[in-house]
């Protein structure tokens, strides 16, 4: 059965650069059932109403990963959300061009810091030449270790996640979601012979300046979880180097700090993080903090059955008593 | 309503303003919280970065001392609210459960996994109900305009321990409205405060909070309000630092939620301990009438 038509305003961001001196958000409504996808709109825009508009697409059938972008300011395939439901919450469709990429024309970004990322990672299974793979053999692997790499091979380096990506934005030291998911994936690949130099090369790499805000996760249309994937990078890259960077300093030294008493002391992580030299740096900011909240430079009273913390420490985590 | 209080370590140490303003909060509102000093820290989002398990049994720790005594947990901190959550998700894979549970069960701790773990907002929003919470407004932040900063972990993964979308919610803007203030939409609202990176590389934490208030202001933000208090100390403590970074002033009041909704009920900024904020709040709080009489 055929639903109704309802009105579907757009407002898509229109820009060239060079030509334009800004960009700007035209209107077009156009009637269409709810279930219509923002593509199928967009591309009816493009062949009947306006035929310079531009934008990146292919297959139509989320396979392709070709035509995400920004749907009401989230990442999304514009092939597989709806018009109905974004309509339903904003009262209009808001179109703009992936994020943390330059526009080259309205919708259509250049992807080369996304690629070149990608590509420094060496996504490809790396293999010992002289112990090569036994021709028109499979390499048997257990159910647990397929398991590790159940949700990474399914990305479709659609950017959607690297859009989304606030570190990305911030940083452009950042390797991105989908780089480090990528990275993941040939690094518990267990035909993969490599591991440990790829794991060496993370950290120093942009590793720890992941926000772990789970962005990328709510925008990726694969459920790849890339911010899931990257703490395991992070857990993995401590065990294969221990911690060199201040990010894994920081991991680590909050681990131990917590055996000692249960609650944080603020005070101690900070040299934990740094080293007494690196805290002087932190000095003046931190003594106007402090005048506000002189808790900071205080240790904090021990919890009540610490013994019992110290001994799950102790059961699953024994370095951490160093 | 009675809850198992876990304030984590903010609200006990350097932010203990949340613990004032949530206590304030619960008491105008009837609601008892029970204080466990046996509590430890969450981890905070970094033990689970170098040993997730361990991060798993410490948190199932935590909730095992209000499930001896039969109590759901309060948490004020959207951190806290997503570690707890996800060590019960985590608990719920066999090989997690069993590891964990070999390390507990020695010393008497019993995991069971059935209290509730819920965040103050969702307690006044869901629990309490806004028309109890309007009930009980005395002094209505009239026109005051809030750009609400959820904090991560109180959303995503949406799918793991989200109640509300993880991009598009609207629990925090609709408890303000019940305040009688303002809230203001911004796309930063849901976005990271910074404060992962902070210790990594303070630049870039400055530049990514300093983004989210440019965005609550140029939306017209007179204030913002948080749910967690390692957002408040990004938003708030490290202000200056992220003003550098955007180079532009920001001059941003950063309230806590539960100062928020203790000053619509009529506490005095005394007992709100807002002067506690390394931002000033008095212009703004000046502004709003005096409670009725």
């Amino acid at each position: 059965m055929a639903s109704e038509t309802v009105s579907v305003p757009f407002d898509v961001y229109r820009y060239l650069p060079g030509k334009d001196a800004a960009p700007r958000y035209q209107r077009y409504t156009l009637e269409l059932t709810p279930h219509t996808p923002v593509l199928t709109g967009l591309l009816r825009i493009r062949d009947e109403v306006d035929p310079t508009l531009g934008l990146r697409y292919s297959c139509r059938s989320a396979i392709c990963g070709s035509c995400a972008m920004q749907i009401n300011q989230k990442s999304r395939l514009a092939c597989e959300t709806q018009v109905g439901p974004e309509l339903a919450r904003h009262g209009r469709i808001v179109v703009e061009p992936m994020r943390n990429q330059p526009v080259l024309r309205d919708l259509v970004v250049d992807q080369t810091p996304f690629w070149r990322e990608y590509a420094k990672v060496e996504p490809h299974l790396k293999l010992d030449p002289r112990r090569p793979m036994p021709a028109g053999k499979p390499t048997p692997m257990t159910p647990a270790e397929v398991e590790r790499f159940r949700e990474t091979p399914r990305c479709i380096a659609c950017a959607a996640c690297y859009s989304a990506c606030p570190a990305a934005e911030a940083d452009p030291e950042f390797p991105g979601p989908m780089a480090l998911a990528k990275l993941y994936r040939f690094a518990v690949d267990p035909r993969d012979t490599a591991h440990q130099e790829r794991l060496l090369r993370i950290q120093p790499n942009g590793l720890w300046l992941c926000l772990r805000c789970h962005l990328c996760t709510e925008a990726c249309p694969k459920d790849v979880r890339p911010s899931e994937r990257i703490r395991d990078l992070k857990e993995m890259a401590i065990a294969a180097q221990g911690a060199t960077e201040l990010g894994s300093r920081h991991a680590v030294g909050f681990k131990r700090n917590l055996r000692e008493g249960g609650t944080l002391n603020e005070m101690k992580l900070v040299r934990q993080t740094y080293g007494v030299l690196g805290m002087l740096p932190q000095l003046p900011h931190g003594l106007k903090i402090w005048r506000k909240k002189p808790e900071v430079a205080r240790k904090p009273h021990p919890i009540e059955g610490l013994d019992d913390l110290q001994k799950i420490y102790d059961a699953l985590d024994p370095e951490a008593k160093r | 309503m009675k809850l198992a209080y876990y304030p984590g370590c903010v609200a006990k140490e350097s932010g203990r303003e949340v613990d004032l303003a949530t206590r304030y909060v619960c008491r105008t509102l009837g609601i008892e919280l029970v204080d466990f000093p046996k509590f430890s820290c969450c981890g905070s989002g970094f033990i689970d970065e170098a040993n997730e398990v361990l991060n798993v049994a410490i948190n199932a720790r935590n909730i095992a001392i209000a499930e001896a005594a039969g109590l759901d947990l309060l948490t004020v901190c959207s951190t806290c609210q997503g570690m707890l959550t996800l060590a019960q998700l985590r608990m719920r894979d066999a090989a997690v459960r069993s590891k964990v549970d070999a390390t507990l069960r020695p010393l008497g701790i019993d995991y069971r996994g059935t209290a509730k773990v819920t965040h103050l907002l969702r307690v006044l929003v869901e629990g309490v109900g806004l028309d109890a919470v309007r009930a009980k407004v005395r002094r209505p932040l009239a026109g005051m305009k809030v750009g609400a900063f959820y904090g991560c972990h109180l959303l995503r993964p949406a799918d793991e321990l989200g109640w509300e979308s993880g991009e598009e919610p609207h629990a925090f803007e609709d408890l303000l409205s019940a305040l009688g203030a303002e809230p203001v939409f911004y796309r930063g609202r849901v976005l990271c405060c910074g404060f992962p990176v902070q210790f990594v590389k303070g630049e870039t934490a400055g530049r990514i909070a300093g983004r989210q208030i440019l965005d609550a202001k140029d939306h017209g933000a007179e204030a913002m309000a948080t749910p967690c208090p390692l957002c408040h100390i990004s938003l708030d403590a490290y202000q200056g630092p992220a003003a550098k970074q955007v180079g532009r002033p920001l001059d941003m009041p950063v309230f806590h939620l539960p100062q928020l909704v203790g000053l619509a009920f009529g506490a005095t900024p005394e007992e709100l301990g807002l002067a506690r904020h390394l931002v000033p709040t008095d212009a703004v709080v000046a502004k709003v009438p005096p409670a009725a009489r």
